[in-house]
């Protein structure tokens, strides 16, 4: 493993470095929050905000893409997948916990015999370059479910902001092609890597532990009729923004659209959040209710997926709890299950 | 890279022929007969599973296939109308072309069935993927590996019987015991007149060596289940096909599930025993 010191004047340059070579994607300053979004140069990056408020799902997983293209011509019909075959791309800037949410969305479309390919031919050529997270905020909760803001899962470089310069660590051999021909770095010394120890101790102590988590799943598993789902849900309003924002909600619907040639098949975010998710052409719905829908979500991430992959679908970043209209809190519904 | 196949990615496929089933005219059954020849031939399909069928434009939606394994070079979907994609469906001529991806779900299961007595119930349209079943286990080919075959089924009324043409087909046969039955007749009606369930009693086909497959409404479901256990079938023996909403029919759109499993890709088809274990989501 090899770790490196970069000064921060010599990123936006580093990242020029990568454009020539890759897609870069990086956060930007979108106003009130930041967002990941394509740079077209390294000056746009903005490594100095806090999360972005969407995940890097939008990204691999956008709100809306066509994945296919039917033609309505002359001798009939003809369907065409859109392909990409651009560059690889980078993801920059990264925190663990998005870097872990693909980790898991990974498992998901990779599983089975049906592999998501509109996703899977994006994560293929996609490196990622994480950024460790120095302040947690106090709605984040990785380390409860797992994670850690110094965490190196899903990551092939990680950064470490040290205060005037930034540590390098190179994690896999997609770093070590990353990072070839760029400039400007030099080795870290036995001080740089004593410091960004101390930063990642600080960040843990920063944030939430006392999360009590041993067993949910299990605990989950008989928990499908208790009275408690009649009243965690009550004052959901059922808007979808914390399904929407989630770095582990992969719902979604596929529609038809015409175009003057022919129809675009897109896909696009759902929510079993929503009253028309799961309503049948009969006019039955099996999930009637916010009870349902919000028993569905808690299940999904904390019981269903843990028991088909073993690992919990939560990564703690707290957008749902930042973001939730009504101060919805997953971490008081765990809780109460943990309570029961 | 490695390069995987696309599973959105219907088949295009001809209306080669389209039947009014029933006298409300909203349901239909389609014959389709894939465009590329090699498809065609080399399509094969458990009665039982589904297919996910697209209008362009409109959009796609789940349908069972009707049709048998055994019937080759084509397949059917019978379709009832009721909102954008079966619309648009039932808008079309012979001849126009739409899409289909599949076969999907795990299908009725036959090995399971083979060497024993079957008795298929079905209510309304869901009869379906029993008519499939019906059909391969009565082709010369299959059908002396099934011991004693009964289908009952039933509809609202006469004229809301579907597959009249394979009615009177299995009339004539003395390897099939039909018990056909409609809520209330009309005055050309000389049949049964009942409920399934009530007529189920009625009939009472034997569960000694026997297994039976459900379709239909939720509530005739719900009523027969009971009937099914007094007759002496284990929960093991009693096949159920679940309808969701489904969208991608893969495991991936995740609106299909009850419990951990999903619908699309761990059914369509539950024992009742597997079902029990299940929540109660569907
Ligand atoms: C495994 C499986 C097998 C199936 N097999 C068959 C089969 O063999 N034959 C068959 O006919 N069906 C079958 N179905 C059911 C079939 O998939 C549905 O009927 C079909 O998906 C309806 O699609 P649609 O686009 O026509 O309806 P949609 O437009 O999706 O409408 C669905 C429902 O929503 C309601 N709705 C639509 N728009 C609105 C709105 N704006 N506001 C409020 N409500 C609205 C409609 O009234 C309807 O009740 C099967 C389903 C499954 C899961
Ligand atoms: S963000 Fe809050 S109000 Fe909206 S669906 Fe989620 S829990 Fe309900
Ligand atoms: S459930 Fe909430 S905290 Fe957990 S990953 Fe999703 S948005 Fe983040
Ligand atoms: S239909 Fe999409 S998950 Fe089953």
């Amino acid at each position: 493993m090899k770790i490196k010191i970069v000064d921060k004047k010599e990123v936006p340059a580093l990242i020029d470095r990568l454009i020539e070579r890759y897609r870069v994607f990086a956060p930007v300053d979108a106003g009130k929050y930041a967002r990941l979004m394509e740079v077209a140069s390294g000056s746009e990056a903005c490594l100095e905000l806090q999360n972005p408020k969407l995940s890097s799902k939008e990204i691999l997983f956008p709100q809306t893409e066509i994945i296919l293209r039917i033609k309505k011509g002359e001798e009939g019909l003809e369907t065409e997948e859109p392909s990409e075959n651009d560059k690889d791309w980078v993801l920059f800037g990264v925190h663990p916990c998005d870097a872990k949410g693909l980790v898991l969305t990974d498992k998901f479309f990779a599983s089975g015999d049906y592999k998501d390919k509109p996703y899977m031919d994006k994560r293929g050529k996609t490196s990622i370059v994480g950024l460790a997270c120095n302040h947690p905020r106090a709605t984040c909760f990785c380390a409860s479910v797992g994670g850690s803001p110094f965490g190196k899962e899903g990551i092939d470089i990680l950064l470490v902001d040290l205060g005037e310069e930034y540590l390098i660590e190179i994690l896999t051999e997609r770093g070590e092609r990353m990072i070839e021909g760029v400039h400007g770095l030099r080795d870290a010394s036995d001080d740089d890597m004593a410091r960004a120890e101390k930063m990642s101790e600080e960040a843990e102590k920063a944030l939430q532990t006392d999360l009590p988590i041993e067993g949910l799943s299990e605990r989950l598993e008989g928990m499908f009729e208790d009275p408690l789902w009649d009243k965690v849900h009550l004052k959901c309003v059922g808007c979808g923004v914390c399904s929407y924002l989630c770095p582990t909600c992969w719902c979604f619907d596929i529609i038809d659209e015409e175009t003057s040639t022919g129809v675009e098949r897109i896909r696009l975010w759902d929510t079993c959040q929503f009253t028309q998710f799961t309503l049948q052409g009969s006019g039955f719905n099996p999930r009637p209710s916010g009870k349902e829908r919000m028993r569905q979500r808690t299940m999904h991430k904390f019981c269903y997926f843990p028991k088909e992959y073993g690992v919990l679908a939560c990564t703690g970043c707290g957008r749902c709890v930042r973001e939730c209209p009504v101060n919805q809190d997953i971490r008081e519904t765990i809780k109460e299950i943990m309570s029961v | 890279m490695v390069s995987i196949s696309n599973p959105y990615k219907p088949n295009i496929a001809a209306l080669r022929k389209i039947t009014t089933e029933n006298d409300v005219n909203d349901i239909k059954t389609f014959e389709v007969v894939f465009e590329d020849p090699d498809l065609a031939r080399s399509f094969r399909y458990t009665p039982g599973q589904f297919g996910m069928i697209s209008y362009f434009g409109a959009g796609e939606c789940p349908i069972g296939i009707a049709s048998s394994p055994t019937d080759e070079g084509f397949l059917e979907f019978t379709i009832k109308k009721v909102g954008t994609v079966t619309t648009a469906l039932h808008n079309c001529s012979e001849g126009d072309r739409i899409g289909i991806r599949g076969p999907y779900g795990n299908g009725w299961p036959i090995e399971a069935m083979e060497g024993r007595n079957v008795v298929l119930v079905g209510g309304g349209f869901a009869f379906t993927t029993l008519r499939s079943l019906a059909k391969y286990i009565l082709h010369d080919d299959n059908r002396g590996r099934f011991g004693d075959l009964t289908v009952i089924y039933g509809a609202r009324n006469p004229g809301e019987l579907i597959y009249k043409y394979d009615l009177e087909d299995w009339e004539q046969r003395d390897d099939i015991n039909l018990i056909v039955t409609v809520d209330k007749g009309d005055s050309g009606w000389t049949g049964k007149e009942g409920y399934i369930p009530t007529i189920l009693k009625e009939a009472a086909p034997s569960s000694k060596n026997a297994i039976a497959a459900i379709c239909g409404p939720p509530i005739m479901i719900r009523f027969s289940i009971p009937v099914m256990t007094e007759l002496g079938f284990s929960p093991s023996d009693i096949l159920l096909s679940l309808e969701m909403r489904m969208k991608c029919g893969i495991g991936k759109c995740g609106r299909c599930n009850v419990g951990s499993k999903f619908v699309c890709l761990d059914g369509p088809v539950f024992t009742h025993e597997e079902l029990q274990g299940l929540p109660k989501e569907y």
